[in-house]
């Protein structure tokens, strides 16, 4: 009966020894793990939540990309805009050439005629060796046949027929055109149709036909490439508005 | 006996849990857990002793099974996404709280009685 009363107790004290042990080994090491996490609380406390700022993350590329992706469209189609936009800078730049070419703006060349005006020249009885000069209305009235005949571009001694040229009789040999002297000769250099500007003014009621019967020197060339030099002056405005 | 076979038991747990590997912080909930629930059932057994109706077995197998039980509450709360474990705190707590009181209440008695025993005592051997 003793004995059997320690027995009992031996276990009971095992028991309660063991369940002692265990809980003592689950609290130290609880302690243990609290006390560690707080030196290293950056790295192992953020097990849960790394994960929540992983999927923060994970949306937040997603977004990304997704802006990523609108931004590289939009660029493409500005990358597309810009290309019609050289398109239609080649196409301004070639009407601007075109434009500065009917203005005068540029050197020409083409087939054409040229006429050489010269003074008549005579000998009077009385004083000699004389001669009569061109008139600017000569010069005038060959311009406007010549841009009747269809010439696309006139000069007289170089100088380019604009819409703003003068044609003026300084003095009794001096003509201004486009505010420069010249004097005789005077070459007219057009370029057009070749027949039809010769017959203008060689033709009948021509003013070269007419001159050259009075005795003028009119000297008429055809010619594949007459070169007409632009104009020199400037198109600059005061009045317009 | 019974109190040396506590005293090597608390440290011999004392000295290994010291040196044992720390495990990884997603699961010292599970081990705090433990803890309480260990100590709940330690606190339910000193009440019965004292109200004389303790039983190894019963203390035992609540010990352990309180211990495994919340740990799976717990896991089962951490995959539905609620925190189970605070039910589990609050009872146990709770009842840990209800034997202290207990515990507390039977000793005052015990005392008082004693007190009055003496005066008693004293009473009559002025007597």
């Amino acid at each position: 009966m003793k004995i059997k009363i320690k027995k009992e107790k031996l276990v009971m004290t095992i028991t309660i020894a063991i369940a002692c042990f265990t809980l003592m080994l689950v609290m130290f090491m609880q302690f243990k793990v609290v006390r560690q996490t707080d030196i290293t609380a950056i790295e192992s406390m953020r097990e849960s939540e790394l994960r929540i700022e992983l999927a923060n993350w994970q949306e937040k590329y997603d977004e990304l990309n997704e802006k990523h992706q609108e931004i590289t469209q939009k660029i493409s189609e500005y990358q597309e805009e810009k290309e019609s936009d050289e398109k239609t800078a080649n196409l301004l730049e070639k009407e601007l050439e075109e434009i500065n070419k009917l203005l005068g703006k540029t050197d020409v060349q083409g087939q054409g005629i040229q006429i050489i005006l010269t003074d008549k020249s005579y000998t009077d009885s009385s004083d000699g060796e004389n001669s009569e000069p061109i008139y600017d209305e000569d010069l005038l009235v060959i311009v406007n046949q010549l841009f009747e005949a269809g010439a696309e571009a006139i000069s007289i001694n170089d100088q380019r027929i604009v819409a703003m040229s003068d044609i003026v009789l300084l003095d009794s040999s001096i003509i201004k055109v486009n505010g420069q002297r010249l004097l005789s000769p005077y070459v007219i250099k057009a370029i057009g149709n070749q027949e039809y500007l010769k017959s203008a003014v060689m033709g009948k009621g021509g003013r070269g036909a007419e001159l050259s019967e009075l005795g003028y020197g009119v000297d008429v060339e055809e010619s594949d490439k007459i070169l007409i030099e632009k104009y020199d002056g400037t198109f600059g405005t005061k009045y317009i508005n | 006996m019974i109190v040396i076979g506590i005293i090597v038991g608390c440290i011999i747990g004392a000295l290994i849990g010291i040196n044992a590997p720390i495990i990884p912080y997603t699961y010292s909930t599970f081990l705090a857990i433990a803890v309480v629930a260990a100590l709940d059932s330690v606190f339910g057994g000193i009440t019965s002793v004292l109200k004389k109706n303790f039983d190894l077995t019963i203390f035992i197998s609540g010990f352990f099974c309180n211990s495994i039980l919340s740990i799976a509450l717990t896991y089962l709360g951490q995959k539905l996404n609620i925190d189970i474990y605070l039910a589990a705190l609050v009872v146990f707590v709770g009842r840990m709280f209800t034997n202290l009181t207990i515990i507390r209440r039977y000793y005052i008695e015990k005392w008082t009685e004693k007190l009055q025993v003496n005066n008693k005592n004293k009473e009559e051997k002025a007597k």
